[in-house]
């Protein structure tokens, strides 16, 4: 064994750089890391179809969805919200925001997510949504979130949860998301680096929600299992569809799944219900409408409607009683809102969510409101 | 915490900042060890207590071994003591739960310690410091596979069990492997044995001292520093220059680039292989012994490198840990390239007191099977890291033994000697890899004996590897020059930014040498 215990640098295989030469390596990296998703957008064909949503198998692509803000005509109203507006159970064009344009003749777009909820939805917005700006935007307010401590996520134990890159990482404590420091260092950064987000949309659309490392090394899911990618290159790969959805059994008119709440004999149910003064939720609702506020926008709150025919009466007295401490905020705070009336128990999917005849009569509803119609007026004298 | 975290650099940008802030100051030092302390606490704070029972002891000894000028044969004395140590290590397995097995700790160190103040004498003390070292380290590392063992020779006798490694931890107290406390017991160990060598002086400040033990860019996965090299670098202010924090830079993305880029994603291969070990093809197998070959080199020498790096952003150079490995000619060759802090440390302090090779083949051959197989425990309590160390023993006398024939001397190509060295420590990996010896059988006898089935390696994955042996080999030829090229330097690190910004996968991966 030679002693080779203070060998110089040129002796191991490390690239050797001058301060010089590290700041052509910055500058150049930095360029090209700004400039790749710049290009990339010249390149990737993006042409929403009408009634656009985000497709469910991109919903955690928020570069995408930042996209889809910043490509909505001046003069387009988005509906903003968690599942309820994107249509957990309908086709794309079966959603509230469809027949808000069918019954108004102005175009609603759907800028919502699947998944999320207003501690996320508030994420969304704050760090993805800078195209809402100096606009009217409809906000959806899920009061679902708030029926037990486990929606508001304000039990102890570790949970799994959607979107939890939206939830905030440092700035309020959420009782049963448990990242580690680095996860929500690195959650906090991918928001504020452009590179990153767009590296996220790259993994989302084209690698299967994986590294390009991970992707190639994928299976079928099945066993024995079969591993397609195994020989494919990362260039040149074709991904998800990004300006329509591709059809789903899942969603729509046909799909199984679209069937009234009490087709499954479900009776009605029993939901605790958090205190509006405790709720994390409400919370980071009412920073979100904050939010938009200040940054200009008009807001009209939609508050539910929940599916109360699912409630036993214990718990529709709490959640008369929530909803009026949301409505005396939104008052408090000038808001304008609108508490549409109960749909009839045949629309609703489970505790919140429309069907698509659900929707259309929510919207007509909605635009027969007086509020909604001077909101709207105002909206078409500007 | 992990050099490749969002977590490490948030520290390294605060520890810099304190660092260039504190610098005209003489707590600078203070700074870096309290920098030290933090980076190990993260992992679970009562590592602290190990790691500051080692760095106390061997700085009190080396005081005491001081004022001792005799320099006495151990006797029976040390006899004595070796058998206080061997009765207390029975004592403590042998009470019950609870609190029985630290107390049996506390008076083995204790009585370890009387015995030495009543020798007075420096090897006295160097024997003391040894053994309480090595009984840390003994406990923590191999304890469980001691007492597993044993178990099953009880059994066999049906003798009485002794008790897990667990069930001596005091109340509450988790029984886990305190992450590089090889490394920072050999450390220290080394500095007590140097200067009872009178290779170096003592270091009077406990600071300066407790600084070079958990100094933190290396304190977890080496390179394991000697004191006469480090300790002198904290004596005086650190000058940093700008050529430092360049290099240093160089060092970390290359590291980086290793660990996240390559190991990382080797290990997804190698883990989808080697879990399914019982059902896979031979070929599948082979290439994933080959892939867990580079897979543990760029994780360590990416670790290295990182440590190197971060360590210079200070204006502190570490050595040197690799050396293209992977292009030796031959075994000998290769151990002088691969974990070179680590191969020096048991040349010296074990190989040569030994007798090394000036002694007769017969002595030799044992000097060099005693030396691997420690080298291979080194790495933790199992059969299989014993085999390795065998292998990598008897590798190297079959090597010396071709060494000695003229034609694989002198006609031999360079070519074929360098793949013979990669394919036959590839070998020894699956013994590395394998989670039981049974398991490394079987993947031998599957490699052999099994007909062909796809591997299914990512052509990525072999792309990107071809290239950094290529790179490998332009590096060691004369077209060396072509590679030290600016456009050509600066390409590449560009190219390596894009890559870990673009295609990393799973970036929080521990290092494999974290469990060693």
């Amino acid at each position: 064994m030679k002693d080779e215990t203070r060998q110089s640098i040129s002796d191991s295989v490390a690239v050797h750089l001058s301060a010089r030469q590290w700041l052509c390596v910055i500058g150049l990296s930095l360029g090209l890391a700004w400039l790749l998703p710049v290009v990339w957008t010249a390149f990737e064909v993006f042409e929403p179809v009408p009634h656009y949503r985000v497709p469910y198998e991109l919903s955690n692509d928020y570069w995408l969805y930042e996209r889809w803000l910043d490509q909505l005509p001046s003069e387009a109203i988005p509906v903003v919200g968690d599942s309820v507006v994107w249509g957990e159970y309908t086709a794309h064009d079966g959603t509230l925001s469809r027949f808000l344009g069918d019954s108004t003749g102005e175009p609603f777009a759907n800028a919502g997510l699947n998944g999320l909820y207003p501690l996320a939805l508030w994420g969304l917005i704050d760090h993805h949504g800078g195209a809402l700006v100096n606009r009217r935007v409809l906000l959806h307010c899920n009061l679902l979130w708030m029926s037990d401590s486990e929606a508001d996520m304000q039990v102890k134990k570790e949970q799994v949860f959607n979107h939890p890159a939206l939830v905030p990482q440092f700035a309020l404590r959420i009782p049963c998301y448990r990242a580690d420091t680095d996860t929500r260092l690195g959650r906090v950064l991918e928001r504020q680096l452009e590179p990153l987000n767009w590296v996220r949309h790259l993994q989302q659309t084209y690698f299967g929600q994986k590294s390009a490392p991970e992707w190639t090394l994928a299976d079928n899911g099945q066993f024995p299992p079969t591993f397609q990618n195994t020989y494919r290159l990362p260039i040149g790969m074709r991904g998800v569809p990004l300006s329509s959805e591709s059809p789903s059994a899942k969603r729509g008119l046909t799909s199984e799944r679209h069937k009234p709440w009490s087709a499954d004999s479900r009776g009605p149910v029993n939901m605790e219900w958090v205190t509006p003064e405790s709720s994390l939720q409400w919370q980071a609702f009412r920073r979100l409408a904050k939010r938009l506020q200040g940054r200009g926008s008009d807001l009209l709150v939609v508050v539910g409607p929940l599916n109360e025919h699912m409630m036993n009466d214990e718990t529709r007295v709490k959640y008369v009683g929530f909803r009026a401490a949301v409505t005396d905020w939104l008052k408090a705070e000038e808001i304008r809102f609108v508490v549409p009336r109960v749909l009839p128990s045949t629309e609703f999917a489970d505790a919140s969510h429309p069907l698509t005849e659900g929707y259309e009569r929510l919207a007509n509803r909605l635009a027969a409101e007086p509020v909604f119609r001077a909101w709207l007026g105002e909206q078409k004298r500007l | 915490m992990l050099f490749h975290t969002w977590t490490f650099l948030l520290f390294f940008a605060v520890t810099i900042a304190g660092f260039w802030v504190l610098r005209p100051t003489r707590f600078w030092l203070h700074w870096i060890l309290l920098a030290s302390v933090v980076f190990y606490g993260w992992w679970h704070p009562y590592y602290l207590l190990l790691v500051f029972y080692s760095t106390a002891l061997d700085y009190f000894i080396v005081g005491w071994m001081e004022r001792e000028t005799r320099l006495a044969k151990p006797g029976w004395r040390m006899v004595a003591s070796f058998a206080v140590f061997v009765g207390s290590v029975l004592i403590g397995l042998l009470v019950p739960a609870g609190w029985g097995g630290l107390a049996m700790a506390v008076v083995f160190f204790a009585v370890v310690l009387a015995v030495g103040h009543w020798r007075r004498s420096r090897r006295c003390w160097l024997v003391v410091s040894v053994i309480n070292n090595l009984s840390v380290l003994v406990f923590f590392k191999y304890a469980a596979f001691a007492i597993e063992n044993l178990n099953a020779l009880l059994a066999q006798v049906g003798a009485s069990l002794l008790p897990s490694a667990e069930a001596l931890m005091p109340p509450g107290w988790e029984y886990m492997l305190p992450v590089g406390i090889s490394f920072y017991t050999f450390q220290s160990m080394s500095y007590t044995i140097d200067f009872y060598r009178g290779n170096i002086a003592r270091e009077p400040s406990f600071v300066r001292f407790a600084t070079f033990v958990t100094f933190f860019p290396q304190l977890v996965a080496g390179p394991i520093e000697r004191a006469k090299t480090l300790l002198p670098q904290f004596s005086k202010r650190p000058r940093v220059t700008v050529a430092d924090i360049c290099e240093g830079v160089s060092l970390f993305l290359v590291g980086l680039f290793k660990k996240v880029s390559l190991a990382n994603y080797l290990g997804l291969y190698v883990d989808r292989i080697y879990s399914e070990a019982a059902t896979q093809g031979g070929a599948a197998l082979a290439l994933a012994t080959f892939a867990f070959g580079w897979q543990i080199y760029f994780d360590f020498s990416g670790y290295t490198d990182m440590a190197r790096g971060v360590a210079r952003c200070m204006g502190f150079r570490l050595m040197l840990n690799f050396r293209n490995p992977y292009l030796a000619v031959s075994l000998a060759d290769f151990w002088s390239r691969w974990h070179i802090s680590l191969s020096t440390w048991f040349r010296d302090y074990l190989y040569i007191p030994l007798g090394g090779n000036r002694v007769g083949s017969l002595k030799f051959c044992r000097n060099l099977l005693i030396t691997f197989i420690v080298s291979g425990l080194w790495h933790g309590g199992a059969w299989t890291f014993l085999i390795w160390g065998v292998l990598h023993g008897l590798g190297l006398i079959v090597n010396r033994a071709l060494e000695q024939v003229g034609w694989w001397r002198d006609g031999c190509p360079c070519l074929l000697k360098r793949l013979g060295v990669f394919v036959f420590v590839c070998f020894a990996w699956v013994f590395f890899r394998a989670e039981s010896l049974g398991q490394a059988v079987e993947i031998l006898q599957r490699i052999f004996t099994m007909g062909w089935v796809d591997p299914q390696m990512p052509l990525l994955l072999l792309l990107l590897v071809v290239s950094v042996w290529v790179y490998q080999f332009i590096y060691e030829s004369p077209l060396r020059a072509w590679l030290e090229k600016m456009p050509i330097k600066v390409a590449l690190t560009v190219a390596m930014i894009l890559w870990l910004l673009l295609f990393a996968p799973g970036a929080g991966e521990p290092f494999i040498y974290f469990q060693f």
